[in-house]
């Protein structure tokens, strides 16, 4: 007879939310500001995958791709192509880094010559010619000398179409514009732009000697349902049985090319995620004081919910009903939002995005919105919803049943909040990509919750003392309410603090990057930087720079090699399982380097040893000893080296055992030559090398000048302008920061909706008492003072301590990150400050005005 | 034998664990249709007694038989299920859920549990007292009388063997008190319900069969 109705506890919620118009309207408004910027976030970064997932065939142009920096052999290309299934086409492709000249200017370049088939997947588009399409297009640049380059490369040259452009020894006949290669998968970095060329005509450059890095590729398209993985599997296997050069052949699929290109975006992306945590976790607070307010309204009707038999577990579905409901509407509302936001991304992030890309919403994250809008709903409630095990329908029989009489100690239910600690933390840790940043992240922000509520707690105390000896009525009573309502008054306090402490810590921290990479007058950082220089060509180049009364500065040998044991264990290179955290991902990248080397008889001014000894002097090739190394001391941190191990290297298959003498601190963004592992003097000279070198303090002139001199005479040698790197880095940096500042606006933006709702639910449950005021004689403007003047105080204290702490935490970031150079910048402080407290005290105006003025009439009877 | 009290005793325990002794010792006995005044002085206990009787509280020791269910020994689960079932409760502030019409107000005990004909008997219940003509009116828009009335009306229509009302004339001026309470009294007349009546009226206390005067803790 009692089928319990499954419907009946969902409606029932429903109604209380629909009676409790503007309770539900603000946790849903408050969550949804919160949840908007993590929700338009998430969808741009799924849209990123996918557009480098949907693309990764196309940024490879082929299925699998054989890689390595010599020629191939061929009997062991027929060794390896064997593996692969009948009916696989193959074209082959090279490319180099080189300078290329006009008669005016020159420029690093990176020059790709192809075959005829090239590319198997995705297209090119050309200005004139439109889609590659059919071969004829590819054997017309195979056939002549002619050439198709980046529409950028025309500018900084000072070119025209039909111009020739100077690669190696040989002139190519600039003939059409590359508008889309979806093979740069990121628009390119204005690092190198590229040039493409017939695969037969680039060979007679004579760029494709030992002197120049060239790297050799073979591109397969495998017929349709051939096995991605096990070839991939074979072809691997297969290759650590070759002998030489080849046996550096690595395999590349489709599937790890698309990986590396978006990792910038990606870094980006972790740390928005982590603002928009705090925005999400900001709403949370109101969204919780909100509830609090209104659960505690709502334990009468439990109880009689309860007397007319309903159970416990009953009204526990139907608070939880509403939770859902509510989290729902603050996911919806929040999707609307992040809808508008999202077509904005792209642009404040121009110069990352690949070409192509376009956002959208996926069903997948919209499912993501609504749980992280119930759950989050849910998990900051939930300490509020312990609280229904204390209703009592018992109650009812007496007739002074107080509404609040349930007192609210919320840190006696501390167990209440470890799902929201986990929660936060694994949405922390799934944002950063990262278990050390995630943690660390959320560690930081639970200390600095309780550092301020601390802080807050002393504050009340002694705003309480201070009202006892105060003259004015008005500010008297302020002091009382605030000290009265402790909680709104630190919900407040923290939404704003924390908002505040974002807003200022994202410039200075960007302070101090800016100044460290551009101070104008730092002649530390070099303009020009050259590698890939021969031997023999250094004196010459020497005596061409002096010509123009400069001086190349910090000659560095590079030495290629290969890391094969630490302390006799043989070492693992790369494992091949797909990175997840960013942790993984570098520790990857990190051991599929080969090795550059190095040595030299001084340490550059960028560098110095923070632990164990210099080296002791020339090495002795008869004393039989290890020689000695000196290792960075991140890179050794990374691989647990300690002082006193032994490395054994492969330097041109001779292996050379060294020992750890001492770890090297390195001062990366002096754009000085420098390395992760040194060897003391008189061991590496006799292997073969590359020289790198820098040149500092020139003028624009200047530097076009000796650039264009150096590539006329030396053709082989990359010249990089690190004046316009840096630009460059800085201009994307500030796009960074635009974004990471938007988000933080995005938070302080919550905040104060928390702080309008706290306002206004604050007067509301003190409605009577103010019209009890007016009775007594108070004015309407004196009761409005009262409560501007109360978030005046709270705001002010807010501000005081969000600033202070952002102050501090940048301090020590910039100790830990930019070698102690800090600068307080004290025009944002200030103007936080002031932005901040008038920005409360008008919301709290506004959430308020209205009510304040209703007729003290209408209280007696409703009271 | 509808309802059974042998040494029934409740203790309340203090903040500063001292205990105070609100029933000792209780002894009573109800025959069906009948209908008792419990009356005695502020704090007496009467509605602690009421609490215990609906089930909402637990006694300290001594027996409490509702239909020869001992009360004591029932899960909570068992009941809220026994309450539903078989008892109805009229309370003094009269407690309607203030977002609910009353007649959702009225058939909320049964929606609760699903049965299919609640809305007629829902409307039957809001006849019973008289209020067809407020069905869609908000608790807000009702007198004290009506509202109480429509309490009654959400306490009747689960057919309730027993009936209890702690002073539910309390918060009502006179005239409205006697109408409210002849209503009770007639209803009870027909429906054949068992009623406990708490109250500090007189003229009340003297329309039920049985009045019953709570002193220290024991009728006396
Ligand atoms: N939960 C409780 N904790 C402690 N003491 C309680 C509790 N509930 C009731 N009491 C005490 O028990 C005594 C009886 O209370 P009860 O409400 O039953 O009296 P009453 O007879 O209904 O009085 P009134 O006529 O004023 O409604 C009172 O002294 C009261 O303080
Ligand atoms: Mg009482």
């Amino acid at each position: 007879m009692m089928i319990i109705k499954k419907l009946f506890w969902p409606k029932l919620a429903l109604r209380e939310l629909r009676n409790n118009r503007k309770f539900s309207l603000f946790f849903i408004l408050n969550l949804a500001m919160g949840l908007s910027g993590f929700i338009a976030l998430d969808s741009f970064k799924e849209s990123l995958d996918l557009h480098l997932g949907k693309n990764s065939k196309a940024i490879l142009g082929a299925d699998i791709a054989l890689t390595t920096y010599f020629p191939f052999q061929e009997e062991n290309i027929k060794y390896l192509e064997s593996n692969l299934p009948e009916n696989t086409k193959v074209t082959r492709r090279i490319s180099l880094f080189t300078m290329v000249s006009s008669i005016k200017k020159s420029r690093l370049v990176e020059v790709i010559g192809v075959e005829e088939l090239f590319p198997f997947y995705g297209k090119i588009f050309l200005k004139n010619n439109g889609i590659v399409q059919d071969d004829n297009h590819l054997k017309k640049l195979n056939l002549y000398d002619e050439s198709w380059v980046y529409p950028e490369l025309l500018n900084i040259l000072n070119l025209s179409e039909d111009e020739n452009i100077k690669i190696g020894e040989k002139n190519f006949l600039i003939t059409d514009l590359v508008m889309d290669d979806p093979s740069s998968s990121m628009s390119s970095f204005g690092f190198a732009p590229r040039i493409y060329v017939g695969f037969s005509k680039l060979k007679e450059t004579g760029l494709l000697t030992k002197k120049s890095r060239v790297s050799y590729q073979r591109l397969y398209s495998l017929p349709k349902g051939a096995n991605l993985e096990s070839i991939v599997e074979k072809l691997k296997n297969n290759v650590k049985n070759l002998k030489g050069s080849d046996s550096k052949i690595r395999i590349i699929s489709h599937k790890n090319a698309g990986n590396n290109l978006g990792r910038l975006l990606g870094y980006l992306n972790d740390y928005l995620g982590l603002v928009a945590l705090i925005a999400i976790f900001l709403a949370g607070i109101g969204a919780a004081y909100l509830y609090r307010n209104y659960l505690s309204h709502h334990f009468r009707e439990l109880s009689i919910l309860m007397s007319l038999g309903a159970t416990r577990q009953q009204t526990y579905q139907m608070v939880l009903w509403q939770l859902l409901f509510l989290g729902t509407g603050a996911s919806l509302i929040a999707i609307l939002i992040s809808i508008i936001i999202l077509p904005f991304l792209p642009l404040l992030l121009e110069q990352f995005l690949p070409r192509g890309f376009v956002t959208h919403i996926s069903l997948s994250s919209l499912f993501f919105s609504i749980f992280i809008g119930c759950m989050g709903s849910f998990v900051f409630c939930l300490p509020v919803l312990s609280r229904i095990r204390s209703v009592k329908p018992l109650y009812l029989f007496h007739e002074h049943f107080i509404n609040n009489d349930v007192e609210f100690k919320l840190w006696q239910q501390w167990y209440s909040y470890i799902p929201l600690i986990m929660l936060s933390w694994f949405l922390s840790v799934w944002q950063s990509h990262s278990w050390v940043v995630g943690s660390i992240f959320i560690v930081m922000l639970i200390l600095s919750i309780i550092v301020l509520c601390l802080v807050a707690l002393v504050i009340l105390r002694i705003v309480g003392d201070i009202s006892q000896n105060l003259n004015s009525v008005v500010i008297r009573l302020a002091f009382r309410n605030i000290n009265r309502n402790r909680l709104g008054a630190i919900s407040c306090f923290l939404a704003l603090s924390m908002g505040t402490l974002l807003i200022n810590l994202i410039p200075q921290i960007y302070q101090g990057l800016q100044e460290e990479i551009s101070r104008p007058k730092d002649f530390r950082i070099p303009s020009l930087f050259m590698f890939d220089i021969q031997p023999d060509q250094i004196e010459a180049l020497k005596k061409l720079i002096s010509e123009e009364n400069e001086v190349m500065k910090y000659i560095s040998p590079m030495v290629r090699a290969r890391l094969e044991k630490i302390n006799n264990e043989v070492f693992k290179s790369f494992n091949d399982d797909s990175p997840i955290t960013r942790e993984q991902e570098r520790e990857q990248r990190f051991r599929m380097r080969t090795l550059n080397l190095s040595y030299r008889t001084e340490l550059s001014e960028s560098e110095y040893i923070v632990r164990g000894q210099p080296f002791s002097s020339k090495y002795d090739w008869d004393s039989g000893l290890p020689s000695e190394v000196s290792i960075e001391e991140r890179y050794a941190d990374r691989f647990g080296l300690k002082i006193g191990d032994t490395l054994t290297f492969n330097v041109q298959e001779i292996l050379i055992d060294a020992k750890i003498v001492n770890f090297r601190r390195v001062k990366w963004n002096s754009f000085q030559p420098n390395f992760f592992i040194l060897f003391q003097p008189g061991v590496l000279e006799e292997a073969p090398a590359t020289f790198l070198a820098s040149l500092g303090g020139l003028d624009q002139f200047k530097r076009i000048k000796l650039q264009n001199k150096i590539v006329n005479k030396f053709p082989n040698v990359s010249v990089v302008d690190v004046n316009r790197t840096v630009k460059r880095i800085l201009s994307i940096s500030d796009q960074m920061v635009l974004a990471l500042k938007l988000m933080a606006y995005l938070s302080i933006f919550a905040g104060l909706i928390v702080v309008f709702s706290i306002a206004r639910n604050e007067v509301e449950g003190r409605l009577w008492e103010l019209n009890l005021l007016k009775v007594l004689g108070a004015k309407f403007n004196d009761i409005q003072k009262m409560i501007q003047f109360e978030f005046l105080i709270i705001g002010f204290f807010a501000c005081i301590f969000g600033v202070s702490v952002s102050t501090i935490m940048s301090y020590g970031l910039a100790w830990w990150f930019f070698e102690n150079f800090w600068q307080w910048t004290w025009g944002i402080s200030i103007m936080s400050i002031i932005g901040v407290i008038s920005m409360s005290v008008i919301v709290a105006w506004f959430a308020t005005r209205k009510l304040l003025k209703s007729s003290p009439l209408t209280l007696l009877r409703s009271s | 034998m509808v309802l059974e009290i042998k040494n029934l005793v409740k203790t309340f325990k203090q903040a500063d664990l001292s205990k105070i002794e609100v029933l000792k010792n209780l002894n009573l006995a109800v025959q069906k249709r009948d209908t008792v005044a419990v009356v005695g002085q502020s704090g007496s206990g009467k509605s602690t007694l009421l609490s215990l009787l609906a089930g909402l509280d637990r006694q300290t020791s001594g027996s409490l038989k509702l239909h020869g269910k001992e009360l004591g020994e029932l899960s909570e689960i068992e009941m809220t299920q026994f309450r539903a079932e078989n008892i109805g409760i009229i309370f003094q502030q009269f407690y309607l859920m203030p977002h609910l019409t009353s007649l959702e107000n009225v058939s909320l005990p049964l929606e609760m549990f699903g049965y299919k004909e609640s809305q007629e008997r829902a409307l039957e219940a809001m006849d019973q007292v008289g209020l067809m003509d407020r069905v869609k009116h908000f608790p807000h828009q009702l007198s004290g009388g009506e509202s109480q009335r429509v309490a009654i009306a959400r306490a009747i229509v689960i057919r309730p063997s027993i009936l209890l009302a702690d002073e539910p004339t309390g918060n009502l001026d006179n005239a409205t008190g006697f109408q409210v309470a002849d209503l009770i009294f007639n209803l009870v007349q027909t429906t054949g319900m068992t009623m406990i009546m708490v109250t500090h009226n007189k003229d009340l206390a003297n329309k039920c069969s049985r009045q019953m005067t709570l002193k220290n803790g024991t009728f006396e």
